[in-house]
């Protein structure tokens, strides 16, 4: 027990108000996690194929991470959350989009299962209008609709999902609108697909005179031979049937982002620079880049909806934000049901609990604060829950020592002895049982998955804080109170013994 | 006086020992019923463990009817509709990919003439779902493994099984009420299950170290035994227990009554049904099935047969235990003064001529010898009671 009871108290007040003012201060408060704000959350699985498996290393699962946050980013989400999990044998790519008002672009965009294609341009609506053009290619016509989309379907405004299209078959797309999170362009048609973005090693914006765009294929047959493949196909001055304007589309997630024109049969160096007439504007060539680099994941993902893999969660913000403003109201409910009880009950020792459970939550607040701001905890559903069932077991610690120092004071009648007697054992009892709260909570936070992690983190911080309050709070405040009022147990909810009991304890002494 | 008066004053004095066997039958019988429920009808688990999709639509004015027409084009007519609280409508069917799942959202906002952003829709695949199951089953495994390392290192290994039955006990029956009752069981209710797991460790270690605390008073007390010990160490943590679980159940019951007048809290229903159960039960295990369990075994021991045989040869059962134990105190300390450990003992440096391993309790159970000997030690009062600080 700390020496100066006075001392101790003020000290802890200090760090106490000046931790919580600090924390406002600077703004700091608990992110709320996607259940009571509203938002998105996507768990990515790889496609369960043996190929596609081997592909599944943390090094490619971290590239994808940073693929899906450069696209998360790009329609602008306040504290997206991605991160890897790995389990038993399997790996799963975590999406939290807490806050997320276009919901359903978020799924589509982290949901989608891109790939970088590279097809050939058989058909550009946006050069050619609709049935001129079918005349025009007349010749292609039948080797098109050969397995692949009815061009017609081009008039027609159809669209073909790029998640049930084979690749190495033709398919009609919308071309990506030049403006970020503009609406899409017009529709394309390309050809089977020549090779996917595995070919490259990657892709920069350059300014040389003017912005272009940088890209570099991977050696040999990997890489070039199947760029220098394609080019002979479409090299334009010489156009073949299956690349007929000399165009070579990249497609990415069933999207056309361009379509350069290829400018020779052979390529001999591994830098391919993409050029525009009066060149790109900077942002745009280093939007290109950025698509090239990390279009695409390097691995298949499985669509997150699917029966078999993955997670798609969405929760309106209405609904988040009810189940917070329920989780309060029964908090606070909870809270003040709890201090008109223990007041009732412990009196002075009552209220001396209450000030304790305030003085740890607001350090809860500040921790829980930070830990939002530096590494993005969300406080979820589960963790609101966490903190209303700490309420009872850190008054379970208060409880405990004063149940210790009723029992010493009915033995010794010495209230202030009682309280320094007493403590110690109470404490030790509290300690070891918070230890263990403390270990049970780490085993689950270090190997669980989801809300249960949150839930782990919210209950081992406060049993920590429930030993910091009592130690450096509560029981110098109970001491203090003790020695002001050291004659009138009564008003520590001390009842004067029943005449039971006085009469043995007379006949004892008799 | 009323009994309640006296529990009021901890002048409590049952006794415990004669209702053990009841509670423990009791138990026994519950856990058989529940594990039989598990067994034959199942838990009803929610998409998060068996994979599916669900939406939440929260309208006054929509029908079941009308959420199962828009559903048809889908193929979905036979999916699951339910009122789940108020104005909020549960509607659990299948999928196969994203743009299903979002169109879905759209028919069904649709329908109930809302915007579709006000709609929660969710997909988990099977195999997330077995991730996230198989995941807890290891998480409960090790915790298991662990805390019963930890208090047989902290406490005996005797009253780690013990604690851990008491903890198994309480989780089936939680869940066993979850079985016969078909609730649905989400993620949100695997939480609340953890954290009865942890509050009724909690519970039970508290009441396990008075056990221990008054079991070491009594070292050399033949006259009482184990039983006798363990059951008036009961009624020392009786009231604790008892305001413990009441402020424990006070902010759950006001989950679940604030969950009926408010919106938005079905989630916490699901989880406070489980918390009220399993903090009831928690609180009970922690006296009539850890206690019992613990006092079973430790009775067995030839030392504690013995003092059993000792108690029925004096008749002690009339024995009252506290002012044995604080009889035992006092004359411990005579003892120890005697040969001159005199207050060392009560510092803890004294501790060398013990078992090491003893020390911290070793400190606090000599306690009541320094109240009781005040007068005593007036003259050397100099050295006596700071030292006892400064060592925390």
């Amino acid at each position: 027990m700390l020496k100066n009871p006075l001392r101790a108290l003020l000290g802890a007040l200090v760090v106490g108000v000046g931790l919580l003012v600090w924390s406002l201060s600077v703004g700091q408060e608990p992110l709320l996690g996607l259940d009571l704000q509203g938002g998105v959350e996507v768990v990515l699985e790889p496609v369960d194929t043996p190929e596609n498996l081997a592909l599944a290393t943390e090094d490619n699962l971290n590239t994808a991470v940073e693929i899906l946050r450069k696209r998360v980013d790009a329609i602008g989400v306040a504290e997206p959350d991605i991160t890897t999990q790995t389990g038993g044998g399997t790996n799963f790519i975590i999406v939290q989009l807490p806050g997320i008002e276009n919901q359903d672009d978020a799924v589509a965009l982290v949901g989608a299962t891109a790939q970088l294609q590279f097809r050939p341009v058989l058909l550009d609506l946006g050069d050619v209008g609709g049935l001129q053009a079918l005349t025009e290619i007349g010749d292609f016509g039948e080797e098109i609709t050969n397995g692949g989309p009815d061009v017609s379907d081009l008039n027609a405004g159809v669209i073909s999902d790029p998640n049930d299209t084979p690749a190495d078959q033709s398919a009609i797309f919308f071309t990506a609108s030049q403006e970020e999170g503009g609406p899409l362009g017009p529709r394309m048609l390309v050809g089977p697909t020549e090779f996917t973005g595995t070919a490259l090693s990657g892709a920069e914006a350059l300014f040389l005179n003017q912005w272009q765009v940088q890209v570099t294929f991977k050696q040999g047959a990997e890489g070039l031979d199947l760029f220098n493949a394609s080019a002979r196909k479409c090299f334009v001055e010489q156009p073949t049937r299956s690349c007929p304007f000399g165009r070579l589309a990249f497609v990415l997630d069933g999207v056309v982002e361009s379509a350069p024109t290829i400018q020779a049969p052979q390529f001999e160096s591994r830098n391919v620079q993409i050029t525009r007439a009066n060149g790109f504007p900077e942002d745009e060539a280093r939007q290109q880049a950025l698509i090239l680099d990390f279009g695409a994941l390097p691995l298949a993902f499985s669509d997150p909806a699917d029966p078999g893999a993955g997670l798609v969660r969405t929760v309106s913000a209405s609904l988040g934000r009810d189940s917070l403003d329920a989780g309060l109201i029964a908090g606070l409910v909870g809270l003040v049901l709890v201090a008109l009880y223990v007041i009732w009950y412990y009196r002075l020792l009552g209220l001396a609990a209450m000030l304790s459970l305030m003085f740890s939550g607001s350090l809860l607040w500040v921790i829980v604060s930070y830990l939002s701001v530096s590494r993005g905890l969300a406080l979820t559903l589960a963790g609101v829950v966490g903190l209303i069932v700490s309420i009872g077991v850190s008054l379970d610690s208060n409880v405990v020592f004063f149940e210790d120092l009723k029992d010493h004071q009915r033995r010794t009648g010495n209230l202030s002895s009682a309280v320094n007697k007493s403590f110690p054992g109470a404490f030790s009892t509290v300690f070891w049982a918070n230890l263990a709260t403390l270990i049970g909570a780490l085993i689950l936070y270090l190997l669980t998955v989801g809300s249960v992690k949150g839930f782990a983190l919210i209950l081992a911080i406060a049993s920590m804080l429930d030993l910091v309050a009592t130690y450096f709070f509560m029981a110098p405040l109970v001491r203090l109170m003790v020695s002001r009022f050291d004659e009138r147990p009564e008003m520590f909810g001390i009842r004067k013994p029943t005449s039971y009991r006085a009469e043995t304890a007379e006949e004892a002494t008799a | 006086m009323s009994g309640f008066a006296r529990l009021l004053r901890n002048e409590n004095d049952i006794d415990f020992a004669k209702v053990w066997k009841r509670t423990l039958t009791v138990s026994a019988v519950l856990v058989v019923l529940t594990l039989g429920a598990l067994i034959f009808r199942g838990l009803n688990l929610g998409i998060e463990f068996e994979g599916g999709a669900s939406w939440e639509v929260r309208s006054s004015e929509v029908t079941a009817d009308e959420l199962s027409s828009a559903l048809e084009p889908f193929g979905l007519s036979d999916a699951r509709i339910q009122k789940v609280a108020n104005e909020l409508w549960r509607v659990r069917g299948e999928t196969d990919s994203t743009a299903q799942l979002e169109d879905i959202k759209d028919a069904l906002a649709e329908a109930a003439g809302i915007a579709p952003s006000d709609v929660t829709a969710n997909a988990v695949g099977a195999s997330w779902g077995s991730e996230v199951t198989a995941k807890a089953r290891t998480a409960l495994i090790v915790f298991f493994v662990v805390l019963f390392m930890y208090i047989s290192i902290r406490l005996e290994w005797k009253m780690g099984v013990a604690a851990l039955v008491a903890v198994a006990h309480d989780i089936v029956l939680t869940v066993g009420v979850y079985a016969i009752f078909q609730l649905e069981v989400t993620s949100a209710t695997v939480i609340a299950f953890l954290t009865i797991l942890g509050y009724s460790l909690y519970d039970t270690l508290v009441v396990f170290d008075k056990i221990r605390e008054n079991e070491r008073r009594a070292t050399g007390l033949d006259s009482v035994t184990y039983t006798q010990v363990a059951s008036f160490s009961m009624n020392q943590v009786l009231m604790r227990c008892i305001n413990a679980s009441f402020t424990s159940l006070l902010p759950v019951v006001a989950v679940l009554v604030v969950g009926r007048y408010v919106l938005g809290a079905v989630t916490l229903q699901e989880f406070a049904i489980a918390l009220l159960v399993g903090l009831i039960v928690g609180s009970y295990s922690s006296l009539f099935v850890a206690t019992p369990l613990v006092a079973y075994l430790k009775e067995r021991e030839a030392a504690n047969v013995d003092r059993q045989i000792s108690a029925t040869k004096r008749k002690s059962a009339e024995v009252d235990i506290g002012a044995a134990l604080d009889e035992a105190d006092r004359s411990r300390s005579v003892r120890s003064r005697a040969r001159g450990e005199g207050h060392r003992v009560t510092r803890g440096t004294g501790a060398s001529v013990q078992a090491p391993k003893v020390t911290v309790t070793k400190r606090r159970n000599e306690a009541p010898v320094a109240t009781k000997s005040e007068g005593e030690r007036a003259p050397q009062g100099q050295i006596k009671p700071r030292p006892r600080k400064k060592k925390r």
